[in-house]
C-alpha cells in the first residue's frame, strides 16, 4: 500500500524534458555550475524553473535574523498565528500565497520568463502568475490593493531589482504568518549566480507593521530539463486536510 | 449612495497605461486598424491584451448557427446544464475556466506574451495562465489530466496553431456547459488580422463527446493602453451570489 502511494506521487512529479538551452557536461547531464545565460542585450537571463533551496524560509522568513522588528500589534498577531500553527492562512482557502511566500514552497517550483518588456513569474502552485514590468512605465497613480501588488523592475548591473507596492493587508510573508499592512513596499534583488543558482535579497519596508525595514536572502536552485505542472487548489476537497488548531 | 457605488466600481477598473509600442493616429489615439506587429523573426506578434467583445460566445460558443454533433450522453448533459442555468460550472467554485471558455469572458481580458520558446496566455480571470510551448518539444509520453491541458504551438504562414491535449473531463467549453471528455483535443488557430483585431478558430475534436470534430470562430479586440488587473476568486465569499436552480 505504501509502495502504491509512492508510485502515485512519482507519477505526479515533473516530466523530464531535455531543453535545448541547457548547458551540459561531457556525460550529457545539465551543467548547473555553468555561467548564467545572457539575453541578447547582455543582461543575465533569469528565465528557468526555480525552487527554493531550503524549506526553512517557508517556516520562518526571518530565520536568519532571529526576530523581525515588529510593531507591537504585528508581534501579537504573529504570535497568535504561530501558536495556531498557521491555521487561517490564505493559501488554505486557495487564495494566493503572496510575496515572497509563493516562492518559498519547496514542493512547488516557479518559472521565470524574462521578456524585453516584462518579467513574468509563473507559479506552479494554484496556477497563479505575477508580472514585473520593465517597459519603462511607472507605478499607476492609484492601484487596487492586491495579493501580488504592482511590480516595476530595473537592472542595476547584473542584479534585477523589482519594487512592488499596492498590496492588500491580507497576504502572509511565510506560512507561520509574518503579517504586513497595505503600506508594504517590497524590494527584491534577483541575482543569478550561475546556471543553477539564484539568490533573492528581499527587503520589507512597512512602517505600520515593522519599526524598520528588514531583509532576508533566499537561495534558489534551478530545476533543469523539466516543466512545471498544473496544480489547482480545490477548496472543498483540500479543506479537511488542513492542519492547525 | 448609488454615486458612491459607482465611484467604487470606477476605481476597480483597469489602470490606464500609455504603452510605447502602440501605433497611433494623428490625434494620439491607438490606431486599431494599423498592420499587425511582427516579431524579430518576421512572424506576426500576438502580444497584447485581448478580449472577446461579444458575450454570446461565453453563453454558447456555437452561437453562430454551428451545429454541435453531440454524442447522446453529451447532449443529455448539456441539456441538464442548460436547465439548471449552469449552476454547477467549475468557475462557480473558483476552479479554472477551460479552453476556450477562459478567453470568452468579456469582463476579463487576457494577455498574450509571445516569446521565442513559449507563448504565455495570462488570464485576468482568476489570475491563471496557460503556456504554449514553441521550443520544439513534443507532448510528454504521460500527461496528468489537467484543467488547461498541455499545449504545443507552431506557425503555419501567419497563423499560430496550438494543439492542446491532456485535459481532464471537468472543464466546460463555455459557460453554457458544452461538455468534453478526457479525449478532448483542441486545435486553436490564432490569426491577428490587424493591430486591433484577432480571430480564433477553434476545432473541438473529442470523439467520446461528439460524433465528429466541429469548429467555431471567435473574434477578439485589442485592449490598448491598459494593464490586466488582479482578479482572485474567493470561494466562500462568491458562492452565495451564484445564480441557478
Amino acid at each position: 500500500m505504501l509502495h502504491y502511494v509512492l508510485a502515485a506521487i512519482l507519477l505526479a512529479q515533473w516530466a523530464n524534458i531535455p531543453l535545448p538551452n541547457t548547458p551540459r557536461t561531457a556525460d550529457g547531464k545539465p551543467n548547473i555550475s555553468a555561467p548564467a545565460p545572457k539575453t541578447s542585450d547582455g543582461r543575465p537571463d533569469l528565465s528557468g524553473i526555480w525552487r527554493v533551496g531550503e524549506g526553512r524560509y517557508l517556516q520562518n522568513i526571518a530565520a536568519d535574523i532571529g526576530e523581525a522588528p515588529f510593531q507591537p500589534w504585528a508581534a501579537a498577531l504573529y504570535k497568535e498565528r504561530a501558536d495556531a500553527l498557521g491555521k487561517g492562512r490564505p493559501s488554505e482557502r486557495c487564495i494566493p500565497h503572496g510575496i515572497p511566500d509563493g516562492m518559498l514552497v519547496r514542493n512547488s517550483p516557479f518559472k521565470i520568463v524574462q521578456t524585453p518588456g516584462v518579467v513574468v513569474i509563473l507559479y506552479e502552485e494554484f496556477n497563479h502568475y505575477r508580472q514585473i514590468f520593465t517597459d519603462g512605465r511607472g507605478f499607476p497613480p492609484e492601484t487596487n490593493p492586491s495579493w501580488f501588488g504592482y511590480s516595476i523592475g530595473k537592472w542595476e548591473d547584473d542584479t534585477f531589482v523589482a519594487e512592488t507596492v499596492g498590496f492588500n493587508d491580507k497576504s502572509w510573508f511565510d506560512d507561520p504568518g509574518h503579517p504586513h499592512s497595505d503600506a508594504l513596499r517590497v524590494t527584491e534583488r534577483f541575482r543569478r549566480l550561475n546556471f543553477g543558482r539564484m539568490e533573492i535579497l528581499i527587503t520589507f519596508d512597512d512602517p505600520m507593521a515593522y519599526t524598520k525595514p528588514w531583509s532576508a536572502t533566499i537561495p534558489f536552485t534551478l530545476l533543469p530539463d523539466t516543466e512545471i505542472i498544473e496544480s489547482i487548489c480545490e477548496n472543498e476537497r483540500d479543506h479537511e486536510h488542513i492542519v492547525g488548531k | 449612495m448609488s454615486d458612491l457605488a459607482i465611484v467604487i466600481f470606477m476605481l476597480a477598473q483597469w489602470v490606464n497605461v500609455a504603452l510605447p509600442n502602440i501605433p497611433r493616429t494623428s490625434d494620439g489615439k491607438p490606431n486599431l486598424t494599423a498592420p499587425a506587429s511582427k516579431t524579430a523573426d518576421g512572424k506576426p506578434d500576438l502580444t497584447g491584451i485581448w478580449r472577446n467583445p461579444d458575450g454570446r460566445y461565453l453563453d454558447n460558443v456555437a452561437v453562430n448557427g454551428v451545429e454541435v454533433p453531440f454524442q447522446p450522453w453529451a447532449a443529455a448533459l448539456y441539456k441538464e446544464r442548460q436547465a439548471t442555468f449552469s449552476k454547477d460550472r467549475p468557475s462557480g467554485r473558483c476552479l479554472p475556466h477551460g479552453v476556450p471558455d477562459a478567453m470568452l469572458v468579456p469582463a476579463t481580458p487576457f494577455k498574450i506574451l509571445q516569446t521565442p520558446g513559449v507563448t504565455l496566455i495570462l488570464f485576468e480571470n482568476q489570475g491563471r495562465y496557460r503556456q504554449v510551448f514553441t521550443d520544439g518539444r513534443g507532448f510528454p509520453k504521460e500527461m496528468q489530466p489537467t484543467w488547461l491541458g498541455y499545449s504545443i504551438g507552431k506557425w503555419e504562414g501567419d497563423t499560430f496553431v496550438v494543439d492542446t491535449k491532456g485535459f481532464n473531463d471537468q472543464t466546460w467549453i463555455d459557460d453554457g456547459g458544452h461538455p468534453h471528455s478526457d479525449a478532448y483535443h483542441a486545435i486553436e488557430r490564432f490569426y491577428r488580422r490587424d493591430f486591433g483585431h484577432m480571430e480564433l478558430e477553434i476545432t473541438i475534436d473529442d470523439p467520446k463527446a461528439y460524433t465528429r470534430p466541429w469548429k467555431v470562430t471567435i473574434p477578439f479586440e485589442f485592449f490598448p493602453d491598459m494593464e490586466l488587473m488582479e482578479s482572485v476568486c474567493e470561494n466562500e465569499r462568491d458562492t452565495p451570489h451564484m445564480v441557478g436552480k
